[in-house]
């Protein structure tokens, strides 16, 4: 009897123990192990496409306008409520430990880790066909441009602006193109940052060799390449080479520069791409990019406007009055500042919103972030030559832009008044994209804010709107992140930072 | 037939004889509580089968043979009596209820529980009538200041919100600090206590030192938190307790929000800075003339609180039961912010014959819970009193702007709050069982089976009526279950040895295993304020679903031994296996060795009269902790979404060595009790935590900001002090006046870190550990604003980076070049409050009764962020701020608070490290026990109560911000702690 109970316990306590363990070694749901990731060419391809969702969270938003917002164009509003406003005062406020220093060096870093990931995974795939081959060779080259791309975007903020003589003493950012979390890398020269840019658009253009480049295409291929070799050739002052890459897609003819106000508008309002080389795809509601979203503030209940940085008179003036760009980068809007009411204040805007991306009632501020337009390619090219004394090149390519804007076409320039009016062209033509500042690097130039449009709606005195910033200034190049300077002994800290 | 008549002879015989010796016995039996009458009581005659059972009205009979010496008297749940049979033919029996002793039973780790007298470990236990009848959801606010070591903090004001506790200090810089929560054994969330109704709590058990925590090994190195729950008595009529309060809430303490510059001293403040002239000034007055005090806009007052509760408890022969069901329902101060709480619980327990017992507590909660969602950062309620005070949420005629007010540009609260509702709600389930058979004397064999479970949802919407997107509306549905199983198998087995040598042993295993999943959806497009279910959204529908799980195995064994209930030694050893480590580092042991000794036993002392009670009590042992999050070990790939189709990128990097972080405790703790009315206990303490589980940080160029990894030795020490004494006690008049004081001290000391650094400062947070140091921020020193120049200025710190830990405080060494990476060093402000503690006193007269509790917080210091904002009218012109920022330097030689103006007011330097230490009245009850002779005469009534309860009554504090109380190292937009009073009544049927 009391055998039989105790069996009976036994049985008992036995059954519940084991039918309810499960195994202690558990996977999570959302994520696989690393290990498992290549291999197939079906595996290569989700890596590709994590690569492109990557890439497009590189662009817009704080990647392109927190350089607009440091530089002269800007002043900030009264209700910007100092959000970036450290890189816009300069000086004591704008520091090692700033949060956009901060994110934008650990995103295109982790970007380039995983780059370094797949480039050596993707090795490991064995295509099975032809067609996988192909394949695989496509996303090599996507690999490769996106790191060229990346480290040049991080050469741009990190380093001083390129100069052949002193290219190969200038510190430049630490090179990475292993994955090894545990690495302490040094920062490399200058040089060696784009010798390794120039090695990976090569690598890049071996892989996408084939593959065609279409107007407003959504993935890389050789015209991409080539777009920002032209990009980095010219930034280099490698003036023939930046002239060889923009001139080659300017002759392609294959992108074409807009002609009419309604064209232009529609590229840049509802996402037209006619001029696009490269831009980002996005769908809404799950595939949307950064926005651009400082400039207008729009207070859907009033109609309103509030914008964080409004663009001073000159800049606006700047720009004449059959030029198409002029009401199209800009608007008169109804704004509202610190319970004030102003009706004509002009703002930007060229990034108002798609409304084929809304996701309410009003304006996100969507759009495919353009990454490349053949525009560009004219400038570097007209850049290029009258850096070079190409002067007839340069007046080409100029007037075919000033054209197509409405404008028309100068003669008789040459020497530095020809490089002035390009220097401007540039500047109407891409205000806002985020390259005013590096070029103002590039060129050397230093700055005084002025000529607020209305002193009542935005933020005065000397760290706003009168700030004045010599070209020597050393926080034209931004401080490594306190936090990598801290943890990696080998890294040497920016002058001033 | 001759021989039948022998019989019948012989049993005549026999029979005669018989009645001739045996007597009867009558009498009663009783319990010695309430003289109640016990039904089904056993009488047996012992060494013999005789006996029989009490009658419904106690009285019992039965023969007992003249041989017979002693009568046992047997009833479960009040122990045996055995009587000694006297010449008396009557015997009046009172049997003590095994509940008296019962109380006073913990369970420590398993096993069935014994008198806590006999406990080797360190044990405080808290009455359940502390979290009785309090203004408050969550029941672990009530434990505050009540244990000695336990550090309680309650971080908001949210009426949903749950208490942070620490048991001594930090104990790891990585990992949680969290103690294990375990409700009747089985392992809860902390966020299941909120949801759970105080009410049920029977007490509160806080595991402290290595003996009593080393046996729940993986999970115990911050100590644990045992909650038992009511339970019914056996043979006990029917108790019916109604018991029901309202009450209101206001701010805890409103001198933050009436720190704020009105319209005359804004005005003036801007003119005489310049940043307006007097006729942009008077222009913008003219369109804005008002005077708002905007907290009263954003905080209520007066928010109502109300709760009932009622419970049947009881018992028969065989069952107990405890049957419990209450309401609460608290509306927070900012609009949408409220907690409205539904639970039913039963408890029942049962013998079923001799040798199985069992039990089934079913717990359920259900809530409707709503945050306030605009807390850091937003204007539309933490960082709101940068309003200026001239715009005002009502026009002139007093009528409240319908949406949008008028040059503040944010919506008004309310209308935010119905137009974009966010509705949580909670459904908690809390079942467990066991099964115990008791196969053999002494050998006792328990299964118990638990779950936590929790599902939670959350219904967010914004109306298409909302002008802020008008007619297109959203709506989203979340939904997310955690179910938490456990499954704890134990063997048991108790002896002694010439009834000198008690030893019981104890093994057993269990199985732990979480499934968290959620799921949500969501649509836009909504264009009719009737129809707002994501159906009625026709754009961007949108689904995501997750799931995590981990598991835990373990065994684990006991030895407890005592000679003569004068020596104990208890001996523990546990294995723990975590599913999440890495297959090679997933196993670890954890033991434990404990002493005591009954010192008042010993010869020497019994004789010393005025010495009540004197134990001395050691333990060392080791225990685990791995929360951290699931798969850190694993290196992932992660996915996202481009095209349409998925992608993949590198997610975690993954650390295949991780392993459990360890900590060893070694606690020495004497006890005295003296002239019967003074308690002392004193308690040493030391842990060491080794192989810390830290996000250790990393390069951005790695691709990653940190890597989870073992690494580090942290320290705390430190003692613990409860004391109480009888001030009056004068039992015939029921009156008394014991006080009470408990405290701790501790001192945290980081002794190893990682990649060979001497000090680490997290990027952001002020916060630093360094070696040597108590964690603590490192920060800018601010020296003072040159009273010369108007120019502030920090100390310099060592130039030798590594030297930065030692503060630098040369009045000569100072700079104006403001720099936070480059003036941050070591301020010498503890990160942890080293002083915590409580104390107050219960007094009664008659049927009165008061209760006052106090809790303090000494050297717990945060950084004010409020204050970035709130002083620094530089970096937010034409926003409010505080009167503070008036006093600026104007001229040289003035001595003033703030630089001059157009230099930076404030920045994240040391002045916004602010001494948060305070001492707060948390709880203040006052009530009445009308007496018998009233109540008496209802015939129905069996006691009654009424009561006044108030909650942070009183705030003393330094600190500027909106409340101290906030357990965090950097503070900002905190929805801030409230005040209650409260009225009540409890019957008791």
């Amino acid at each position: 009897m009391k055998n039989l109970k105790i069996g009976l316990i036994a049985a008992v306590v036995l059954t519940t123990l084991f039918s309810s363990c499960k195994k202690l070694d558990l996977f999570p749901y959302n994520s696989i192990e690393q290990s498992q990731s290549f291999k197939t060419v079906k595996d290569a391809k989700t890596w590709n496409a994590g690569l492109y969702a990557t890439f497009r969270g590189r662009r817009y938003g704080s990647y392109t306008f927190i350089t607009d917002v440091q530089a002269d164009q800007l002043n900030a509003s009264l209700d910007f409520g100092n959000r970036n406003g450290n890189p816009h005062r300069w000086g004591t406020s704008f520091l090692a430990d700033d949060g956009t220093i901060r994110d934008q060096w650990a995103a295109y870093y982790s970007a380039i880790a995983n780059i370094n990931v797949a480039i050596k995974g993707l090795e490991d795939v064995k295509p099975l066909d032809a067609t996988e081959t192909a394949s695989l060779d496509r996303y090599k080259g996507d690999a490769y441009f996106a790191r060229a791309f990346y480290y040049h975007q991080l050469a741009l903020r990190w380093s001083k602006a390129y100069s052949p003589a002193t290219a190969a003493t200038d510190l430049s950012v630490p090179l990475i193109t292993v994955y090894d979390v545990n690495a302490q890398p040094s920062r490399a020269t200058l040089k060696q940052v784009y010798d390794q840019i120039n090695s990976d658009i090569t690598q890049a253009k071996k892989f996408l060799g084939a593959v065609a480049g279409t107007v407003g295409t959504k993935t890389f291929n050789i015209d991409v390449v080539t777009a920002l070799e032209a990009r980095v050739k010219l930034c280099m002052q490698d003036w023939a080479g930046a002239y060889a890459a923009a001139n080659s897609l300017i002759t392609a003819n294959k992108y074409r520069l807009t002609t009419t106000a309604a064209a232009l508008r529609a590229y840049w309002h509802t996402d037209g791409n006619q001029e696009s080389i490269y831009e980002c795809f996005v769908s809404k509601p799950n595939e949307l990019a950064n926005t651009n979203s400082i400039y207008l503030g729009l207070i859907p209940a009033t109609g309103r406007f509030t914008p964080d940085f409004i663009p001073s008179i000159w800049v606006v003036n700047g720009y004449d009055a059959a030029d198409f760009r002029k009401a199209i980068y800009f608007e008169p809007k109804a704004v509202t500042v610190s319970g004030l009411s102003f009706n004509n204040i002009v703002l930007v805007n060229k990034f108002p919103g798609n409304p084929a991306l809304f996701t309410g009632a009003t304006t996100n501020y969507q759009h495919a972030p353009k990454v490349f337009r053949i525009a560009e390619m004219f400038l570097i090219a007209a850049e290029a030559s009258a850096e070079s004394a190409g002067t007839a090149n340069a007046l080409t390519a100029l007037n075919a832009l000033r054209v197509a804007r409405g404008l028309t076409a100068l003669s008789g320039l040459s020497g530095a008044a020809l490089i002035s009016a390009v220097r401007a062209e540039r500047t109407r033509e891409l205000a806002f994209e985020g390259f005013r500042l590096d070029d103002l690097k590039r060129w050397n130039l230093g700055f005084t804010r002025s000529g607020a449009q209305d002193v009542n709606t935005i933020n005065v005195g000397s760290n706003y709107n009168t700030l004045t910033i010599p070209a020597n200034d050393p926080k034209f190049v931004w401080g490594l992140p306190a936090n990598d300077v801290t943890i990696n002994k080998n890294l040497v800290q920016n002058q001033g930072w | 037939m001759k021989k039948s008549l022998q019989g019948l002879f012989l049993f005549l015989v026999l029979g005669l004889s018989a009645l001739a010796q045996d007597r009867t016995i009558t009498g009663t039996v009783a319990t010695k509580e309430d003289g109640a009458a016990l039904a089904g009581v056993s009488i047996t005659v012992k060494g013999t089968s005789l006996g029989t059972l009490s009658t419904s009205d106690g009285k019992f009979s039965i023969k007992v043979p003249s041989t017979a010496k002693v009568l046992v008297f047997k009833y479960v749940g009040y122990g045996s009596q055995e009587l000694s049979i006297s010449s008396a033919s009557q015997l009046n029996v009172v049997l003590e209820s095994d509940s008296k002793i019962l109380n006073e039973v913990v369970v420590v780790g398993y096993g069935t529980g014994k008198k806590i007298s006999s406990v080797v470990g360190s044990v405080t236990v808290v009455a359940g009538k502390t979290f009785e009848d309090r203004p408050i959801a969550n029941a672990f606010d009530a434990l505050q200041g009540k244990v000695a070591g336990l550090q309680v903090f309650t971080s908001s004001g949210e009426p949903s919100q749950t208490s942070s506790l620490r048991l001594h200090g930090v104990g790891s810089l990585g990992a949680s600090s969290t103690p294990l929560y375990l409700m009747d054994g089985i392992p809860i969330d902390g966020g299941t206590v909120v949801s759970m109704n105080p009410n049920d709590i029977e007490n509160i058990s806080v595991l402290k030192d290595a003996s009593a925590t080393s046996i729940y090994g993986a999970r115990a190195a911050n100590g644990v938190i045992y909650i038992t729950s009511k339970r019914g008595k056996l043979n006990r009529p029917a108790e019916i307790n109604v018991s029901t309060q309202m009450g209101h809430s206001d701010l805890a303490n409103e001198d933050f929000f009436n720190q704020f510059m009105n319209t005359k001293q804004i005005s003036d403040f801007w003119v005489a800075t310049a940043y307006r002239t007097q006729a942009q000034m008077d222009a913008l007055l003219a369109q804005y003339p008002f005077d708002t005090k905007w907290y009263k806009s954003y905080y209520k007052n007066g928010a109502p609180t109300k709760q009932t509760d009622v419970s049947v408890s009881g018992g028969g022969g065989k069952t107990t039961y405890y049957i419990s069901g209450s309401y609460f329902s608290q509306e927070g101060l900012a609009y949408r912010s409220g907690f409205k709480r539904y639970t039913l619980r039963s408890n029942l327990a049962t013998t079923v014959n001799d040798w199985i017992s069992l039990g089934l507590n079913l717990s359920m909660g259900a809530d409707d819970r709503q945050t306030n969602p605009y807390g850091s950062n937003s204007t539309n309620r933490g960082l709101a009193l940068l309003a200026a005070p001239f715009y005002s949420p009502v026009d002139k005629n007093g009528v409240e702007y319908p949406n949008l007010i008028p040059g503040w540009a944010r919506y008004n609260p309310n209308y935010l709050a119905d137009n974009l509702p966010s509705n949580g709600n909670n459904i908690q389930a809390n079942p467990s069982g066991y099964i115990q058979v008791t196969p053999i004397k002494n050998l006792t064999i328990k299964s118990q089976v638990g779950m936590d479970a929790s599902d939670y949802r959350t219904s967010s919407k914004q109306l298409p009526s909302y002008v802020g997107s008008l007619n297109n509306g959203n709506a989203s549905e979340s939904f997310s279950r955690g179910v938490t199983k456990t499954v704890t198998n134990t063997v048991e087995y108790k002896f002694s040895i010439k009834d000198l040598h008690n030893i019981t042993a104890l093994a057993g295993t269990e199985y732990i295993d979480n499934t968290s999943t959620n799921f949500s959806g969501s649509s836009t497009g909504q264009t009719d304020d009737r129809l707002t279910l994501i159906g009625a959204g026709p754009n961007n529908r949108d689904a995501s679903s997750g799931k995590s799980e981990y598991a835990y195995k373990s065994t684990f064994s006991r030895v407890e031994y005592n000679f003569d209930t004068k020596y104990f030694l208890d001996l523990s050893i546990r294995e723990d296996e975590s599913s999440r480590f890495g297959k090679d580092n997933r196993t670890a042991q954890f033991w434990s060795v404990g002493a005591m000794w009954k010192a008042k036993k010993e010869k020497i002392f019994s004789d010393i009269k005025w010495l009540t009670d004197l134990t001395v009590k050691a333990s060392t042992g080791t225990s685990g902790n791995s929360s951290i999050g699931d798969y850190q070990s694993q290196a992932l790939v992660g996915t996202t979404q481009f095209d349409g189709g998925s992608g993949w990128f590198v997610s975690t990097p993954g650390n295949s060595s991780l392993a459990w972080e360890t900590q060893q405790n070694t606690t020495l703790g004497v006890k005295g009790s003296f002239f019967n009315r003074i308690n002392l206990e004193v308690e040493l303490y030391k842990r060491d935590t080794r192989n810390m589980l830290i996000s250790v940080p990393y390069a951005y160029t790695s691709g990653f900001s940190s890597i989870t990894s073992n690494v580090g030795t942290l320290t705390n020490s430190g003692i613990d002090v409860t004391f109480d004494f009888d001030l009056l006690r004068i039992d015939a008049k029921k009156a008394y006046i014991t006080p009470y004081l408990n405290i701790n001290y501790n001192k945290n000391r980081i002794n190893e870190l990682f990649q060979g650094k001497n000090y680490w400062i997290i990027p952001n947070t002020g916060v630093s550990w360094a070696i040597g140091q108590p964690v603590s921020y490192f920060y800018p020193l601010f020296s003072g604003i040159n009273p010369a120049t108007g120019q502030p200025e920090w100390y310099k710190p060592n130039i030798i980076a590594d030297k930065i830990v030692e503060t630098q405080k040369d009045p000569n060494i100072v700079t104006s070049t403001f720099n936070t990476a480059a003036l941050q060093q070591n301020t010498g402000i503890q990160r942890y409050p080293w002083l915590n503690g409580g104390f107050g006193l219960s007094g009664g007269f008659q049927g009165i009764y008061v209760q006052a509790d106090f809790s303090f917080s000494k050297g717990k210091y945060m950084i004010n962020n409020d204050r970035y904002f709130f002083e620094n009218p530089n970096q937010f012109p034409g926003f409010n701020q505080s009167v503070r920022v008036l006093d600026y330097w104007k001229k040289p030689g003035d001595i003033a608070l703030f630089p001059k103006y157009g230099t930076q007011f404030t920045q994240f330097d040391s002045r916004l490290i602010e001494d948060a230490s305070f001492i707060r009245l948390k709880t203040l009850s006052v009530g009445y026990n009308v007496p018998e002779s009233i109540i008496k005469p209802t015939k129905m009534i069996k006691g009654m109560k009424i009561y006044y309860i108030g909650r942070n009554l009183l705030t003393y504090t330094r600190y500027l911000g909106p409340d101290p109380e906030v357990d965090t190292n950097v503070t900002l937009g905190v929805n801030p702690n409230t005040k209650q009073h409260s009225l009540g009544i409890d019957f008791r049927f």
